[in-house]
Parts: structure tokens; C-alpha cells; sequence
């Protein structure tokens, strides 16, 4: 009787793991996703490649940029969040080009690229070994994703399993939501200058 | 033939496979990643020193370096090192085909990629050198010219034992590592 039941139990047990691995493989672009090295805001991450520390984060309902001598205001229907931060190559000359900003909900949001030829900001200069540089971002997110959120850095955003920073951003609070954030042309060593209103 | 006889032969098999696995692995995967291999093994590089000044023979030409300059940089804590060397070409054909990689070294194996353009300390301190072309511009040349080559590189203050690689692709892996 038991022998009986015995065979068929068997090809059912491998039907069913069959079909739980077939709904759980994972996609491509899972395997082959960035590796997270994490931190926190206000501290060194080290990858392998690059080294970076994120200071402030400020948020602001509106930005006003100097381009070409002309101020030029940017507003948006969710909210600026303006990094500053800094980072270092460690063996060899890079570019950090791919900076997200990762909410609650887990919307991954890219840069803006309303600001993206600012000084400073991710791209716009070559990090070389042992010469810390200060780097800007800007990204236009919801109200509501901006608490419990994470920021990722790496060296571009399609590289095959090559790490990623990710950094959790630990203060920002929505009372702290200032009207107006200045952005303006800085010198060589600090290639912006920020005020906030 | 018995029973007993059926199972010996059986787990000979067994074991023979198992065995078998051992070497059947790692050739698969030989197999499979065969050009990766290659090329990891293409990318290990083979250095010819080459003492300041001093002439040698690579990829169709004659390479000399001509000066390795430390200029003052335009951040703080930074120094700007500029490069001058020259090649005297031998064979043309050669040298045509090839694209030129240049790079500066330290003791502590960190690698530092040419500046695009000169930093204005070059420009002050050796207009003739913010003047020469970068290395690659190997086309129509002919036997017996001597083009003449500088790169700058910013560096911070502390990197010692600076050491500049060039290579070329069709030569690689050997490669010119200037002290």
C-alpha cells in the first residue's frame, strides 16, 4: 500500500519544488546587480575602488543656481534634496557617475538632471588616487520618500557586479524643508557654494 | 554472473564517476571561459625598465624619456607631474596600428590617468611642453622621425617612487615603465 502511494508522492514533491525554484529564479539583473558596501551618513564607506562620505543633505522647496551669470530658479512639485559630500579613487583615476537616491517604498530616484552641469556634481570631474574632492548631488523626490532613505554611489550604473555605496541618510525631517537653496560657482579646491534661506 | 559481482562492477562506476568529476569541472569551465582567460592573461603585464634617458627599442620605435617634472598643482596638498618622452620611429607600419596607453605609478600601486588638458602650471611653467600632442598619433610618420610626446598627471603631494608606463597594443604585454 505505502509502495504504492510512494512513487507518485515523489513526482508531486519534485513538481512542486520544481515550480517554487521556477517562480523564485531570480532575473539577470538580480544576479548581476551592484554589491552593497554599506554606511552611514557622516562616516567613510570604502569600497574597493573609491572611498566616499556624505556630510549635509538639504531640502529645499525651491533651488536657485547661477548658470552663465544669470541666476535661474528651479522649482519642483516634490521636494530638492541637495548632497554635499566627498570622495576619493583609491588605486586608480575614476569617475563616480551613478548616484540614486533610494526611498522607503524602494523607488529608486536618479539624479536630476536639471543642475547636472553644476560644479561639482557626480561626472563632472575625474577622481584621482589619494585626492579627496568635494562632490554635489540633487535629486527631486516625494515628501514621503525622504525619511528612512538610502543613498547609493558607484562608478556607473551598469557595471556588473561592482560595488556600490550605499549610505543611509540619517538627517533629514520634513519641518527641516527650507524655502530656497542658493547654489553658486565656487573656486577650485570648493567648486560650489551653498546658502540656505 | 551474481548478484554481488553486479553491485562490485556497479559501485567501480560509482566512484569512477565521482572521480571524473573531479576533472570534468574544472575543463568545463576551462572551456567555457577560455577568452576570458585569455585575455586576463593578455593583461598581465610584462615591464621593461627603462632608466631615465636612456633609449629603448619598443613597438617599431626607439622610446626615450625626456624629463618627469613635478609642478606645483592647483588644489592644496597636490603637485602636477608632467611627462615629456619621445620616439624615434624605426619601423612605421609598426607603429601605426597601435593605440598608446599612458599611466603614472607609485610605490603603493596606485595608478593615475593623463589630465586631458595641461594644468595651468604647465602652461606656466613648460609652454613648449603644454604644446606637444598626447601619445597616439602614430599615423604617417615615417623611419627616422622623432615624435615628440608630454602628458600631465595630478597626483597628491605624498606619492613617491613615480614611475610612468607606456604601453602600446600591439606590443602588450610587455610594456615601458620609466623611472
Amino acid at each position: 500500500m505505502i509502495g504504492s502511494i510512494k512513487g507518485p508522492a515523489a513526482v508531486l514533491l519534485a513538481a512542486a519544488m520544481l515550480y517554487g525554484m521556477q517562480r523564485t529564479t531570480p532575473l539577470y539583473s538580480d544576479i548581476t546587480s551592484p554589491v552593497p558596501v554599506t554606511g552611514r551618513q557622516g562616516e567613510r564607506v570604502d569600497t574597493s575602488a573609491f572611498a566616499i562620505g556624505v556630510a549635509n543633505v538639504h531640502l529645499a522647496r525651491e533651488v536657485t543656481a547661477s548658470s552663465f551669470g544669470r541666476d535661474r530658479t528651479y522649482t519642483t512639485s516634490g521636494v530638492w534634496v541637495i548632497i554635499e559630500a566627498a570622495a576619493a579613487a583609491k588605486q586608480e583615476s575614476l569617475s563616480l557617475t551613478s548616484a540614486k537616491w533610494l526611498g522607503p517604498n524602494g523607488v529608486r530616484h536618479a539624479l536630476s538632471q536639471r543642475l547636472s552641469s553644476m560644479p561639482g556634481m557626480p561626472g563632472t570631474e575625474r577622481l584621482e588616487p589619494g585626492i579627496p574632492r568635494p562632490m554635489l548631488m540633487a535629486f527631486e523626490v516625494p515628501e514621503s520618500q525622504l525619511s528612512g532613505a538610502t543613498l547609493l554611489i558607484a562608478r556607473s550604473a551598469v557595471t556588473p557586479l561592482a560595488e556600490e555605496a550605499w549610505i543611509k541618510i540619517t538627517d533629514v525631517r520634513a519641518q527641516n524643508i527650507r524655502s530656497t537653496v542658493k547654489l553658486g560657482r565656487g573656486n577650485r579646491s570648493q567648486p560650489w557654494t551653498l546658502e540656505a534661506q | 554472473m551474481t548478484a554481488t559481482a553486479a553491485n562490485a562492477g556497479e559501485r567501480r562506476r560509482y566512484w569512477f564517476s565521482i572521480a571524473a568529476l573531479a576533472v570534468v569541472l574544472p575543463a568545463a569551465i576551462l572551456v567555457h571561459t577560455g577568452d576570458t582567460i585569455r585575455e586576463w592573461l593578455r593583461d598581465m603585464r610584462d615591464p621593461i625598465a627603462v632608466e631615465s634617458g636612456a633609449l629603448q627599442r619598443y613597438a617599431g620605435a626607439d622610446w626615450r624619456l625626456t624629463g618627469l617634472a613635478r609642478l606645483p598643482g592647483s588644489l592644496p596638498k597636490t603637485a602636477v607631474v608632467l611627462a615629456e618622452f619621445e620616439a624615434t620611429v624605426d619601423d612605421p607600419a609598426q607603429l601605426a596600428e597601435n593605440r598608446c596607453q599612458v599611466a603614472l605609478t607609485d610605490d603603493r600601486g596606485r595608478r593615475w590617468q593623463p589630465a586631458f588638458l595641461p594644468e595651468s602650471a604647465v602652461h606656466k611653467a613648460k609652454p613648449a611642453a603644454a604644446d606637444k600632442p598626447h601619445c597616439g598619433l602614430f599615423e604617417g610618420t615615417s623611419t627616422g622621425d622623432t615624435i615628440m610626446m608630454a602628458e600631465s598627471f595630478v597626483v597628491p603631494e605624498d606619492a613617491k617612487s613615480l614611475a610612468l608606463s607606456v604601453s602600446l597594443s600591439g606590443a602588450l604585454p610587455a610594456y615601458l615603465l620609466f623611472r
